[in-house]
């Protein structure tokens, strides 16, 4: 076990240095003129200033250097400070968010978290469960259902999907608005009486026993939690639905038939535990799902997370910050997809055996 | 396992029947879209949607625009008859660089072995480790950067040979803006998308590459790449090909999301994800144009599902595992 978990974990600077590559290979598309562009917040009055930024930063270096300094940081020959530096923690300035990149994650991760999290709770449960059902009754009427639902949830466009709901839900029967909270919530909870431990609504409202707030923020959340859970759910469920239809040819199921067992039993005792395995191993894929649905969800809903200020840098074509957002939403997925791997060895012996 | 065996497994399912004359009908809207739909007189590019008017309020359904107006007065039924053309000239294009880019890798991964397949299988990963919108974003978002200031590089060929195979324009003049804006797009979804099917090539040729015949032909003293290509491929690609083919549909889907945020078609072009993004300005009112979400959101849905439920079909039949067990 332990030499399957360092195998792993060897692996992922392999992954971190080679998706830092690719990154930084689209960021060296761009000349050196235009990436100066990036700092510049108003047009130069003096002759020579982006010149002179080009020289500080020196973005007519090498690209090998250049990706020196962008990963471990430059050393100023004047002073001696060390600056920059993926490595870190410095992804560059982000022009839209009018600070660093870093400082826009940190101030906009919360919502999306909260996002995440709700989303991928219920659906989790929920996709398996359904998977479950169709694969124990297979190709009768639940299994045909929950197979178009799945085809249907797979081939919906999230932004479509999503302003559907607002359409119904909000445009016309006004249930749930969006946003994250409404205005007379929001202003307490910038007030100083209530604490934000934790910057998700949700939780703080909880711990600061504010039950109207957490009712507001719930009711904000169902749309997007909703939207973004339907790709994943119909995902997930055709996963567990064909793991499951696996599991239930093999021998030890038809064994414990025949050994009388009630089919209840066959199948909850037997069966689940096995089948549900490689529902692990797409985890990953499923936090990858997450991640794209972020940005479309967010900007629909008007949350202000990291996936509507992907799309609005994008839109403002301010690569740092999009280069910055992807390689951070990168390493959360490469440490999520070690989790997985870690979890797919400790349930599987086979795995970790090999 | 032919062509004949999967066509007479899929016309036994009936989902997969309902894909397929779903299919059928956007192939006839695509072919005959001047019909349906005809394009005026004046219009210098039948793929920019007609205007009727300027008004920025969007107006529900008439006689004269069936489907209704979005804001900027662009006709819904128009632009959704000639989205179907953008549709598969995206869709084709793109799965055919896919298709052939995971192929070549994949199958160079297997039969060459070793630190070679290493090395590919590693790229592989690497690239999948990438959140797929947020990296064509990204890089939609790089490259109308770099195409801005329209130097002759190697990107600049490659979006020329894009925007031959998808609009038929000529290699040799510089690339409309239009078109342009579509490739990008195109050139992120073609980076970020090929990674599945070099995965399945490599298992497929791995599983035909220790057979008997791949043996006599090297004691025969054929040659590496004959080998490959003559002997190997056409026995492991056929399923590859068929799951490849039904990529359509998410990579249209991925396409609409990027025109959505604004990255990928341009304003009026005849795009659906395009007209959709019209209706992020007009949320609270959205009850009452309902029409501009409605019409086109069905119109992808439709499409994307069609191929789908083609594909979800095929999965079962080529799948090995569940032969024989219905």
């Amino acid at each position: 076990m332990i030499n399957y978990i360092i195998r792993r974990l060897l692996i992922m600077p392999v992954l971190v240095a080679g998706i830092s590559v690719v990154i930084f290979g689209m960021l060296s598309l761009l000349t050196p003129y235009e990436r100066a562009a990036l700092y510049v917040t108003d047009i130069p009055k003096r002759q020579g200033a982006i010149e002179s930024i080009i020289e500080k930063y020196g973005l007519d270096d090498p690209i090998p250097v250049q990706y020196w300094h962008w990963m471990v940081g430059q050393k100023d020959e004047d002073t001696g400070e060390i600056s920059g530096g993926v490595l870190r923690g410095d992804l560059g300035w982000s022009k839209v968010g009018k600070s660093t990149v870093a400082e826009v994650i940190g101030r906009r991760l919360p919502a999306s978290a909260e996002l995440a999290l709700w989303s991928a709770l219920p659906l989790i449960g929920l996709s398996i469960w359904m998977g479950i059902r169709a694969a124990v009754n297979h190709n009768k009427f639940v299994d045909q259902v929950l197979r178009v639902a799945a085809i249907a949830g797979w081939s919906i466009p999230t932004f479509v999907f999503g302003l559907l709901l607002l359409l119904f839900f909000y445009s016309r029967l006004d249930w749930f608005p969006p946003g994250r909270l409404s205005i007379e919530m929001s202003q307490v909870v910038l007030s100083d009486s209530f604490v934000q431990y934790t910057k998700m609504h949700t939780i703080d409202s909880l711990l600061n026993l504010r039950f109207d707030i957490f009712k507001d923020a719930i009711r904000h959340l169902v749309l997007p939690v909703v939207t973004l859970s339907v790709v994943s759910w119909a995902f997930l469920l055709r996963v567990t639905r064909s793991s499951m239809l696996d599991t239930l040819r093999q021998d030890y199921i038809t064994t414990a038939r025949s050994k009388g067992l009630p089919e209840g039993k066959v199948v909850g005792r037997h069966a689940v535990p096995n089948g549900l395995i490689p529902v692990i191993t797409v985890g990953g894929l499923t936090l990858i799902s997450l991640f794209n649905g972020v940005v479309i969800t967010e900007t629909i809903f008007n949350i202000k997370g990291i996936g509507s200020f992907m799309a609005q840098a994008a839109a403002s074509l301010d690569v740092v910050s999009v280069l910055g957002i992807t390689m951070f939403s990168s390493l959360v997925l490469i440490v999520g997809n070690l989790v997985v791997d870690v979890l797919y060895g400790v349930v599987d012996p086979r795995i970790r055996l090999d | 396992m032919t062509l004949g065996y999967v066509l007479k497994k899929l016309i036994k399912n009936p989902l997969a029947v309902a894909g397929l004359i779903l299919l059928l009908a956007f192939v006839i809207l695509a072919i005959w879209a001047p019909v349906f739909a005809p394009v005026p007189e004046n219009s210098r590019d039948p793929y920019m949607i007609p205007r009727d008017g300027f008004s920025s309020i969007p107006v529900p359904p008439t006689e004269e625009h069936i489907f209704g107006t979005t804001e900027g007065q662009y006709d819904i039924f128009y632009g959704i008859v000639w989205g179907t053309r953008t549709a598969f000239r995206i869709g084709v294009v793109i799965t055919l660089f896919t298709t052939m880019i995971g192929i070549i890798i994949g199958s160079f991964a297997a039969y060459y072995g070793g630190w070679l397949d290493e090395l590919l299988m590693r790229i592989t990963e690497i690239f999948q480790a990438f959140p797929f919108l947020l990296t064509a974003i990204t890089l939609t978002s790089v490259l109308q950067a770099v195409y801005g200031r329209g130097e002759g590089n190697f990107l600049i060929y490659s979006a020329k040979l894009l925007a031959f195979l998808t609009f038929g324009s000529s290699i040799f003049e510089n690339i409309n803006p239009i078109q342009l804006s579509i490739i990008t797009g195109m050139i992120s979804i073609i980076m970020f998308g090929w990674m599945t099917i070099a995965r399945v090539t490599r298992g497929n040729i791995l599983a035909v590459k220790n057979f008997e015949y791949s043996l006599a032909a090297r004691t025969i003293g054929a040659k590496n790449l004959r080998i490959l290509f003559r002997h190997l491929m056409p026995n492991a690609i056929f399923p590859v090909l068929v799951i490849a083919s039904m990529n359509i549909g998410s990579y249209v889907l991925t396409f609409a999301a990027l025109s959505f945020l604004g990255l990928g078609a341009q304003v009026g072009y005849a795009d659906w994800g395009q007209m959709i993004s019209f209706a992020r300005n007009w949320i609270p009112s959205l009850a009452e144009y309902s029409h501009i979400v409605v019409y086109p959101g069905v119109a992808i849905l439709l499409f994307v599902l069609a191929w789908n439920l083609v594909g979800d079909a095929l999965r079962d039949i080529l799948d090995p595992r569940l032969r024989g067990s219905r």
